[in-house]
């Protein structure tokens, strides 16, 4: 057997395991962490999440990766039978101004309230606090500046709510007209 | 330039500064402060503006030249205001064109992110969530009460059920106070979260009481004191005593 093969085969394997994993652990796990559960390098651990993700297209499930993170999750095209078998509760809807604020965050992350409010022109003070209690964005880290102020970026619970496989995923951003600053 | 700029002067200037750092025609203080040939630090502009303002009650000016004043008054307070500013380096903010496509870049950059924000609510609104396990239904959350109402509320009625039905109607005077009750349960809450829903009701004796300890935690999750969560579909509904948030 060639290297070639081996190496197909091992992906596999891998592949399966991390499904396993995945499935039990039922929520996000770093590829830190898979690396040490799987006892295998990032770089095996990138070739299985991506053989996963290829063996699981037209399946009910469905591999979210966001940023660093991994969780294995129902396929969006089955929401509506997975809503019914679950509490009807529909979700609430976000206001003009959260979609706004995370489109911003979502494109620029990681970023501080202070240039979001550049973008948007207004205060956003209160708009990041409601999006940070429905967990879908979150305090990534300090911007190394005076008063080291908060940097925000997006959470797996994003990608849920809109049924993304990745950031990736996101429409591009549009061009501007005119060179952007 | 400069020499549009004396040829115009001799025709009409819009004022005639007169101040110990410079004497002319305003026009002329704008040319030599942006190729920084005058310093303004040394120029009063708050006295400069007050003196056009008690000449142009004495002589009323047409109001082109009001609005040149203006243009250029407002141009020199932000010479200067960028000149007293530390870290601002001479011809960087002379650049009014720079500054305008800044707000210009700012405008477009706020209006693709407004674009993006539509289709990521369409999206939002298409419904096509991605679930997280029967454990973890991963929609978003409304802010303390957590099951829809209609299972409260049925869980409630399964309460009312287990009581010992109504055998004979006797009218007794029975004092089941809201107040003791919301102390009641803050204590509960307090000693040890979360509780069962139906542990809530174990010491009701009565459908009145029942009532009322019901009364009493609908309050406490409408003043932040109390939420109530269901890990799971079909699951039993806790209550959870927590701190009370003062902003909502």
């Amino acid at each position: 057997m060639t290297d070639g093969a081996t190496q197909v085969r091992d992906t596999m394997a891998l592949a399966s395991a991390l499904e396993a994993v995945l499935f039990t652990l039922n929520r996000a796990v770093t590829v830190l962490e898979l690396q040490d559960i799987l006892q295998s390098p990032l770089p095996d651990i990138e070739a299985a999440a991506a053989s996963l993700a290829e063996a699981l297209t037209g399946r009910g499930l469905f591999l979210q990766r966001h940023q660093d993170q991994l969780q294995l999750v129902t396929d969006p095209a089955q929401a509506d039978v997975v809503r019914r078998v679950l509490r009807p509760e529909y979700p609430s809807r976000l206001s003009p101004a959260a979609y706004e604020t995370l489109a911003i965050i979502a494109y620029r992350q990681p970023l501080t309230r202070a240039r979001i409010e550049e973008i948007r022109g207004v205060n956003c003070e209160a708009v990041l606090e409601s999006l940070e209690e429905k967990g879908l964005i979150t305090e990534t880290g300090r911007l190394d500046a005076p008063g080291t102020p908060r940097l925000f970026g997006t959470t797996m619970k994003f990608l849920q709510i809109l049924g993304l496989s990745s950031l990736d995923e996101l429409p591009p951003l549009p061009q501007s007209a005119s060179t952007s600053s | 330039m400069s020499r549009e700029i004396a040829a115009e002067l001799e025709r009409d200037p819009v004022y005639v500064v007169r101040t110990a750092a410079f004497d002319g025609p305003i026009e002329l203080l704008l040319s030599l402060a942006q190729r920084a040939e005058v310093d303004l630090k040394a120029v009063p502009l708050a006295s400069l503006t007050d003196d056009y303002l008690r000449a142009i009650e004495q002589a009323a000016p047409p109001l082109d030249q009001l609005a040149a004043f203006l243009v250029i008054g407002a141009r020199l307070v932000q010479l200067k205001a960028a000149g007293l500013m530390p870290q601002a380096a001479v011809g960087e903010e002379e650049d009014l064109q720079a500054w305008e496509d800044a707000i210009k870049g700012r405008l477009e950059e706020y209006k693709r992110f407004k674009e993006l924000a539509e289709s990521l609510m369409r999206r939002h609104a298409s419904g096509r969530f991605t679930f997280a396990g029967l454990l973890e239904p991963d929609v978003i959350p409304q802010a303390r009460v957590q099951v829809s109402l209609d299972v409260l509320a049925s869980a409630f009625r399964q309460v009312l059920d287990r009581l010992p039905p109504v055998e004979q109607v006797t009218v007794e005077m029975e004092h089941v106070s809201l107040a003791e009750k919301l102390e009641e349960l803050r204590h509960m809450l307090a000693r040890q979260a979360p509780v069962n829903f139906s542990a809530v009701f174990r010491h009701a004796r009565t459908r009145l009481e029942a009532v009322v300890i019901f009364l009493a935690l609908l309050e406490l999750i409408r003043i932040g004191e109390a939420r109530v969560a269901q890990a799971s579909a079909f699951a039993e509904i806790t209550v959870h005593g927590q701190e009370r948030k003062e902003a909502e």
